[in-house]
């Protein structure tokens, strides 16, 4: 069951097309009362999956909390336009303007990623290895070059400190399979096609932990 | 800098053939291993920004590693103080087809990399400094190897390893020997589609033992004064 549909069904129209000039304007000109927008948006749309601060409680949802605020705005902008595909996601971000992005983004991006947990240690050892040094036999670069020092993450490659494990694998063979295919530069579809399933598990693990 | 102001200066292979596609190479009938066309010579033309390439190399420094040190399983050549020219050179070459080199091509390719980005990169890598330590081979038979290099690797290679920049001819000192292997037979079996003929004749009739003799040699050159 995905909750998040009959929330949007709910959602208020006043935001299209005065509702959204009127959001730029508040954007501009009050950066308190944008906030206090986002919050309700945020509460309104995205809540029921991702969590009031972000941080879903779902293993196949990704935490937004924390995330730099341009990946979070391109990933709407890409579901919105199709370039990334979800069944779920997409009804939802057809339904924002490019306002309500910038917003939800901001909003998100101020929250405090909560602590994945880790249990399997041997596994997240495996995976901080894969990680800081990449796989030279099959060619994997280390991980850390782009997603910098524990997945934080900067403003050019997403944080993916203590984001969800399930999430996390589900990208990854969804970047090998070719599912997903909104990759920057498309530089993580031949990284994730040289992964391993295992190898997967292993850097998801890790990443958890951070 | 611009690589290509050097290179005009000693050298001067601009133009080629205009029927000549991207991709010829070792066997190719039009193949001319020191061309400077297309986007080739866009980079060379470009002035690169080394502070740009170093955001740009971040890409890169998953495989060569932080400081391009590369490592000395030679699974990764070192790439820091290479000749910015001989830099080019490779990256256009791999991303064209030249040299085959399937690891790296996705992290090349034009939709990632502009012949400026590729500049920009070049001039980066050129200037960082070279370690002293590096892998090295077995250090049996060095004598031998030392007369090799000075008979016939050392007129383009130069006596410290150096390279020439102004020729594409790149600098083999402190580059790690496994990987100078690897790339030496390749080159001697005609495997590396980018590579110089007249290297490829000089070394042809060396054996396994020569090249490892000659390569162990270049690989214990000193790198001081770079």
């Amino acid at each position: 069951m995905n909750p998040a549909i009959p929330l949007i069904r709910r959602r208020p129209t006043e935001h299209a097309p005065l509702g959204g000039l009127l959001l730029a304007f508040s954007l501009a000109l009050a950066p308190g009362l944008a906030r206090a927008e986002a919050q309700q948006l945020a509460a309104t749309v995205c809540a029921a999956c991702h969590g009031p601060d972000g941080n879903s409680v779902a293993p196949t949802f990704p935490k937004l909390a924390g995330q730099f605020p341009a990946y979070l705005e391109r990933q709407l902008a890409d579901f919105k336009s199709g370039k990334r595909k979800s069944d779920i996601m997409t009804p939802i971000a057809a339904s924002l303007g490019p306002e309500d992005m910038k917003g939800l983004a901001t909003y998100f991006s101020a929250m405090k990623t909560s602590p994945g947990k880790v249990e399997d240690k041997d596994l997240a050892a495996a995976g901080e290895k894969l990680y800081t040094e990449g796989n030279p036999d099959s060619a994997v670069p280390a991980c850390v070059s782009c997603h910098k020092e524990k997945g934080s993450g900067d403003k050019r490659y997403p944080r993916l400190a203590g984001q969800n494990q399930a999430y996390l694998i589900q990208q990854l063979m969804d970047l090998k399979s070719g599912v997903r295919t909104n990759d920057k530069m498309k530089l993580m579809q031949p990284v994730a096609g040289r992964l391993t399933e295992q190898e997967m598990k292993a850097a998801a693990e890790y990443l958890a932990g951070q | 800098m611009h690589a290509v102001a050097l290179l005009v200066a000693g050298f001067g292979a601009l133009g080629g053939s205009a029927a000549q596609a991207q991709g010829s190479g070792v066997g190719d009938k039009d193949y001319v291993w020191n061309e400077m066309r297309g986007e080739k010579l866009q980079a060379l033309m470009a002035k690169g920004d080394a502070a740009r390439g170093e955001i740009a190399f971040e890409v890169c420094a998953g495989c060569h590693k932080s400081g391009a040190v590369g490592r000395p399983d030679g699974t990764y050549p070192r790439l820091a103080g290479q000749h910015a020219s001989v830099l080019i050179k490779q990256m256009v070459d791999i991303r064209a087809g030249r040299r085959k080199n399937p690891k790296m091509l996705p992290f090349a390719s034009q939709h990632v990399l502009s012949p400026q980005d590729i500049a920009d990169i070049a001039v980066y890598l050129e200037g960082l400094p070279v370690p002293a330590e590096n892998g090295r081979g077995p250090g049996t038979a060095l004598e031998a190897g030392r007369k090799l290099y000075v008979e016939d690797c050392q007129s383009c290679h130069g006596a410290a390893g150096e390279g020439d920049g102004a020729r594409f001819y790149p600098r083999l000192s402190g580059q790690h020997y496994a990987y100078l292997l690897r790339e030496g037979l390749a080159i001697r079996e005609g495997e590396r589609g980018n590579a110089n003929p007249k290297m490829m004749k000089i070394i042809r009739p060396y054996s396994d033992a020569d090249l490892k003799a000659a390569l162990d040699y270049a690989s214990r050159l000193s790198v001081d004064g770079r």
